[in-house]
């Protein structure tokens, strides 16, 4: 494993060589545990662009995952970096305090890890050869370990000793894991049916168990945050359990929802999921009590029983004509990134569309990242958002490499322009 | 308006609070405390932000605790007399 760590950082090294990649990182919202990163325990209502040597030195970064209150950075060498909320041990930095700056998790540093996943106070590595650890509360058994112990280091789950696993998925008091071979197992707090394994109420579970009714069904991605759990099929379907949607009833196995579109990504929220579809259209289900995007008009009352059982999935209509690249769901926030016209190379527009709180709209917590690789139609972007509320839109001019995030990170790589980094501070300045 | 009805039984007793908590979207915790239950209060509030939960117990639960809490409290209040 080692080897294949050293044949990541010259990859990484090559990489450079070729062709210069500068990775900036900006953060802001909700920063009182020091999950922002900027040295300071305070909110930020605007990003700030982050300086640190720590991560400037373990190379790009190519996945950021928010929890409730810390974050999980994973570079392409297959490092992993935490800050922010340590109380529980989410951190994995042997200690249960919080942690101001990016700091490596050097008790992974033997294994080349390649997902991680940050729940409210836990956080899951995947390494490379299909080990799967955990640390941070365990106190609902969402570490898999077979006991309610928090640790705070990563421990190895040895229930998945002999099996591959792929991704991992941690929601407020639960996690997902899915398997090479697609089987998705569950483990955690199982009240609102969030784990998918029995028809009758389940407080919690320590020990792993497949998740019910998907067994036949080819898993592509997992994912959880609050009280839900989602997952996309191979073939674009998208199956949801766990907590309802909208004031519809908790659902106990997972349910295919009833659209004749294809998806290929979905995010979840505390009361809301998107889902994106190959045609670049975004869905939502639930989530409607704080205003449909683009169109504030229509808030419905958080408590009004729908008419039907079942959440529906709507389209986002203020996303027409918008061709969406990658969605994120914080709890109660939504960000999208998009084209504005149909030239993938010409990447020119970013906006922040954001679902007005009607209770807190004195407060920006924003939070969601996304990162673009490579060039021009060979862009991907990879990312999270967790908790906050937003009350702003940002139209970004001239700005691809674009992330934010709602404890807020945003970073960029591969861009051309230096000008623009000054372009986008004056643009947020205005706002 | 109430972000959420939680039971009482899916809050977290923080010791370092002395509270029973719940997380908060705002990445902070609704607190309430059990003089707070006792008194009836059902609203759990969040420091950092301003939402809010309605707490679904019963009151009868925490009367009951509050007179063990003092019994068990006593004795070690009157030791550091005895000894004196």
């Amino acid at each position: 494993m080692t080897e294949q760590n050293e044949k990541g950082k010259e990859a990484i090294h090559e990489d450079e060589e070729e062709q210069p990649e500068v990775q900036k990182i900006w953060s802001w919202g909700a920063g009182t545990d020091g999950q922002l990163g900027t040295g300071r325990l305070e909110d930020e209502h605007l990003p700030q662009l982050l300086h640190f040597p720590s991560l400037a030195s373990a190379g790009p970064i190519f996945l950021l995952a928010c929890g409730g209150a810390h974050v999980i950075a994973l570079t392409s060498g297959g490092r992993v970096m935490t800050w922010g909320r340590g109380a529980s041990g989410q951190l994995g930095h042997g200690e249960m305090v919080n942690n101001l700056y990016p700091k490596a998790v050097t008790s992974l540093q033997n294994d080349f890890i390649i997902h991680v996943s940050a729940g409210w106070s836990h956080s899951g590595f995947v390494a490379d050869s299909g080990c799967l650890f955990t640390c941070g509360d365990g106190s609902f058994g969402q570490l898999g370990h077979g006991d309610y112990k928090s640790h705070c280091s990563p421990v190895r789950v040895s229930f998945f000793a002999n099996e591959h696993v792929e991704q991992i998925a941690c929601g407020m008091r639960h996690s997902l894991v899915l398997l090479k071979g697609c089987h998705i197992y569950a483990f955690g707090s199982g009240k609102r049916g969030q784990l998918g394994i029995s028809e009758g109420k389940i407080k919690s579970v320590s020990v792993p168990k497949v998740t019910q009714a998907l067994e036949e069904v080819k898993i592509a991605s997992i994912a959880a945050n609050g009280d839900h759990s989602a997952a996309l099929s191979f073939d674009g379907h998208l199956y949801t359990w766990g907590r309802g949607f909208g004031g519809t009833p908790d659902t106990h196995f997972p349910q295919c929802s009833s659209s004749s579109f294809l998806f290929t990504r979905a995010a979840l929220g505390w009361n809301h999921a998107l889902a994106l579809t190959d045609g670049a259209q975004v869905f939502m289900l639930g989530g409607s009590h704080h205003g449909f995007l683009g169109d504030l008009e229509k808030i419905r009352p958080a408590k009004q029983l729908p008419d039907s059982r079942e959440a529906i999935l709507e389209k986002v209509l203020g996303l027409d004509g918008t061709k969406v690249l990658h969605i994120a769901a914080g709890a109660e926030h939504s960000a999208v990134g998009h084209l504005d016209d149909l030239l993938p190379k010409k990447l020119s527009k970013w906006s922040a569309h954001s679902q007005k709180n009607d209770l807190q709209d004195s407060e920006f917590r924003s939070t969601k990242q996304r990162k673009y690789q490579g060039r021009g139609s060979r862009q991907r972007l990879l990312g999270s958002i967790s908790k906050s509320i937003p009350i702003a839109q940002y139209q970004l001019g001239e700005w691809p490499w674009l992330d934010e995030h709602t404890i807020g990170l945003v970073w960029l790589d591969n861009f051309d322009d230096t000008n623009s980094c000054l372009e986008f501070e004056a643009i947020l300045k205005k706002t | 308006m109430s972000y959420d009805d939680v039971e009482i039984e899916d809050m977290e007793w923080n010791v370092e609070l002395q509270a029973y908590t719940y997380p908060c979207p705002c990445g902070d915790l609704f607190q309430i405390t059990k003089d707070e239950l006792r008194l009836g209060e059902e609203i759990a509030r969040c420091p950092s932000c301003s939402l809010y939960i309605t707490v679904v117990y019963n009151i009868e639960d925490f009367l009951g605790d509050s007179d063990q809490r003092n019994k068990k409290l006593e004795p070690p209040k009157q030791q550091p007399i005895a000894v004196a």
